[in-house]
């Protein structure tokens, strides 16, 4: 391959993939060929990590999808230790270090040292997705100061979670919103969490030390942490009114929006179309009308300034206000988006698996002269 | 740098990302084809069994070797941080004896990454505090694990002692002779940075994001434990302690070769001739089987390494620096599995001088892919 390489390797083909398929310049987003669209409100996170992992579509392979969701249901019975581990830690950690740290004890109590440690025949991708979910579940109650439950053997990954978060069982509108957000964001491209457990997996290292790497850059500012960042800066705001004078007061001092712009592409993300409805009802079903329409004055001002810069709104605006609105605290949003990118990473990293090199790209050296320690430095 | 540093025009490169350059750097300057390491300018045969680790990381993380004071508070901070958090000792409790000691230490890491005070401070005041704290809780962490896999209680820092020669103290249990530091603080010397290797690439990636630097290090271990990196070490050693002397490692090669085997510790996607890293160490390798009375294990891995070169080195195949730590960590008394963790203890300077290096205006780091369509 050839390219003009960018800051941050833009331009740069990391990877072959069928996993998924994304346009640049329509944002236009497909799991194996289906539309993004045709799967949102018609298929459940499970239907869909199905379709992504084992590349079958919904309708295609019932009795496929039946085993899958038994085994990713199933996975989530956490080790007692691990459940303690966590609840060993202060409440106020961050949830995204707590994951962390859930994920690698999980990986040694799956994983002896006895065990091959060459990834590809020991990737457990079904475990791994229902195990994060449980440890999510875990974490939102040891935060709550609430005793440890496990979740109902039979219920669905997305009821599970919402249980724990709200301590009572979910609403249907609930559980779909958010295996819709879920849905949305399983995967999408090659994001800093996804490359880096793909670089990690190129070395054959376990894949429980796969998503403790991807897991450590999901939080960073300018990933993860940006739809922390999202409400951060829409909670405070009182009314719409506030809202507009926010805006231009941000954008005045030079400021950043959190939840715009991205560095693949120039234009609205599509998926936000269907995460704004989606917020819209949520808000009015919970009592919340006024959050939303804080929310909407900030698209609508910060597009208007931004828009002719190039910068547009991402799908971390709406989904981090519907994360929000169905219970979540702004740090909790990306452990809660990683329950998703989870489907789309173990899809992702088994099919790199089978064809990778070793990640090892070259660099310039640009520093000083070749030079010696003086005579006095020796022994 | 690479988030910053103007476009490289047109490149071609392969899969792995192979041949690409990503970007500049002050750090060091690899030159695969004359088998030449350099941190800062610094030829690594120049500072071998010249310099401490301390000065090497102080060298390699800010760019300069540090004068007596600098040294000398460099070395303080270090101490400083000798004792992780509690909790990060105690889960060690929580995860079976039988999980691989590596993800033991992954654990430990990301209970001890919890006590990382947040937002990071980035002060300029700061910037030794953030690598110092990383390098001594990871051999701090280390040493746990290694003496919870031998069943022994841990054992406290010792302040009269430097890196190199405390994490073998609290390691192994006993005060390592001067000939044994030396040998280990130049295993650790050689081993210090080496570019944009997948782990220090994967460090990269995270620190892209604006993580903090235990995030971006427990990345990069993530890469190093893989058995085609750090690992493999561990599996050079285990392909050489299966052979029974020179004759036997002799034929063996021909076997192997004649069967398209691969071997462990040799081959190296940079170097095309010998690596300098494994001359640098072959002679600290030798003097400790020697004293120990494994002067056999040499003779067999100077033959495994003559019949393997011989054969294959016309390809641009010699050893690499994983095919010798081994003979060095093996007489030190470490145990095998435990073989990558020094390499790590080593190697995350340079990840932690390239996030540094990298932090003040990189980009996000998001290469592409190409999009097969599967139903064509």
């Amino acid at each position: 391959m050839t390219t003009d390489v960018g800051p941050g390797l833009s331009g740069v083909v990391a990877a072959e993939t069928r996993v998924m398929w994304l346009d640049p310049s329509s944002g236009e987003l497909a799991y194996r060929g289906v539309p993004v669209d045709s799967l949102a409100n018609r298929a459940d996170f499970e239907e869909v990590a199905h379709l992504l992992i084992a590349g079958k579509g919904p309708g295609d392979d019932p009795k496929g999808l039946a085993d899958f969701r038994r085994q990713v249901r199933s996975s989530r019975t956490l080790p007692r230790e691990v459940v303690e581990l966590i609840r060993s830690l202060e409440p106020t950690t961050h949830p995204t270090r707590m994951l962390r740290a859930g994920v690698s004890a999980v990986g040694c109590h799956e994983l002896t040292a006895d065990d091959d440690l060459s990834g590809a025949r020991q990737w457990r991708e079904l475990r791994v997705v229902g195990q994060t979910a449980a440890l999510v579940g875990a974490i939102c109650r040891h935060r709550a100061g609430l005793r440890p439950r496990q979740p109902e053997p039979g219920c669905s990954l997305a009821e599970g979670v919402l249980a724990a978060l709200n301590n009572r069982p979910p609403t249907a509108d609930e559980v779909r919103a958010l295996d819709l957000l879920w849905v949305l964001s399983a995967a999408h491209g090659l994001d800093p969490p996804t490359f880096t457990s793909m670089i990690v997996a190129s070395c054959l290292a376990d894949p429980y030390y796969n998503i403790v790497a991807g897991l450590s850059a999901l939080r960073g500012p300018k990933t993860g942490g940006a739809a922390e960042a999202v409400l951060d800066q829409l909670l405070p705001l009182r009314d719409p009114m506030e809202a507009e004078a926010w805006v231009e007061r941000t954008l005045a001092n030079g400021g950043v929006i959190a939840g715009f712009g991205h560095h693949a592409y120039r234009m609205p993300d599509p998926r936000v179309v269907v995460l704004r409805k989606e917020a819209a009802s949520m808000a009015r079903a919970h009592g919340r009308r006024e959050l939303f329409e804080v929310a909407r004055t900030v698209e609508v001002a910060a597009t208007s300034a931004l828009a002719p810069r190039g910068v547009y709104i991402n799908v971390n605006f709406y989904g981090a206000l519907l994360f929000h609105l169905l219970g979540a605290d702004p740090p909790l949003v990306p452990c809660l988006v990683a329950i998703g990118r989870m489907a789309g990473t173990a899809a992702l990293v088994r099919e790199a698996l089978d064809g990778i090199r070793l990640y090892r790209p070259l660099s310039r050296y640009v520093g000083p002269a070749e030079r010696r320690l003086s005579s006095e430095d020796a022994p | 740098m690479i988030g910053s540093s103007p476009i490289i025009a047109e490149q071609s490169y392969g899969r792995g990302l192979e041949d690409l350059v990503a970007g500049d750097t002050a750090i060091s300057d690899i030159d695969g084809s004359k088998g030449w390491l350099h941190y800062r300018g610094y030829p690594i045969e120049d500072l071998v069994g010249r310099v401490s680790f301390e000065e090497t990381a102080y060298l390699v993380l800010f760019g300069e070797m540090p004068d007596a004071s600098q040294l000398e508070d460099w070395c303080a901070e270090l101490r400083q941080w000798r004792d992780p958090p509690q909790a990060a000792l105690e889960a060690l409790q929580r995860v079976p004896a039988n999980a691989h000691p590596l993800a033991q230490f992954r654990t430990m890491m990301t209970v001890a990454a919890c006590h990382i005070p947040e937002p990071e401070n980035t002060e300029l005041d700061a910037q030794w505090r953030r690598p110092a704290r990383i390098l001594s809780w990871t051999a701090a962490l280390a040493a746990r694990a290694i003496r919870h896999l031998e069943g022994a209680d841990p054992l406290p820092p010792r302040d009269n002692l430097g890196y190199a020669a405390n994490f073998l103290h609290q390691s192994t249990g006993r005060t390592p002779s001067t000939d044994e530091t030396t040998a280990f603080e130049a295993s650790l010397v050689v081993q210090a940075e080496h570019g944009l290797h997948a782990a220090a690439f994967a460090a990269l990636v995270v620190i892209s994001t604006g993580a903090d630097l235990g995030s971006a290090v427990l990345a990069g271990m993530g890469a190093l434990s893989g058995a085609r990196h750090g690992g493999a070490n561990q599996l050079a050693f285990e392909m050489l302690e299966q052979l029974d002397g020179p004759d036997d490692a002799r034929a063996w090669v021909r076997d192997a070769l004649a069967r398209g085997h691969r071997f462990p510790g040799f081959g190296h996607r940079v170097y095309k001739c010998p690596d300098p890293r494994v001359r640098a160490l072959e002679p600290y390798a030798e003097g400790l089987l020697v004293a120990s009375g494994n002067e056999h294990m040499w003779h067999t891995y100077l033959a495994l390494r003559e019949e393997i070169e011989g054969a294959l080195g016309a390809k641009g195949i010699f050893a690499n620096v994983d095919s010798i730590t081994g003979l060095i960590y093996h007489p030190l008394g470490l145990p095998v599995s435990a073989f990558p963790i020094p390499f790590c203890l080593a190697i995350e300077t340079g990840w932690m001088a390239h996030c540094l290096e990298y932090l003040p205006d990189g980009k996000v780091i998001a290469p592409g892919a190409v999009y097969i369509d599967s139903t064509a």
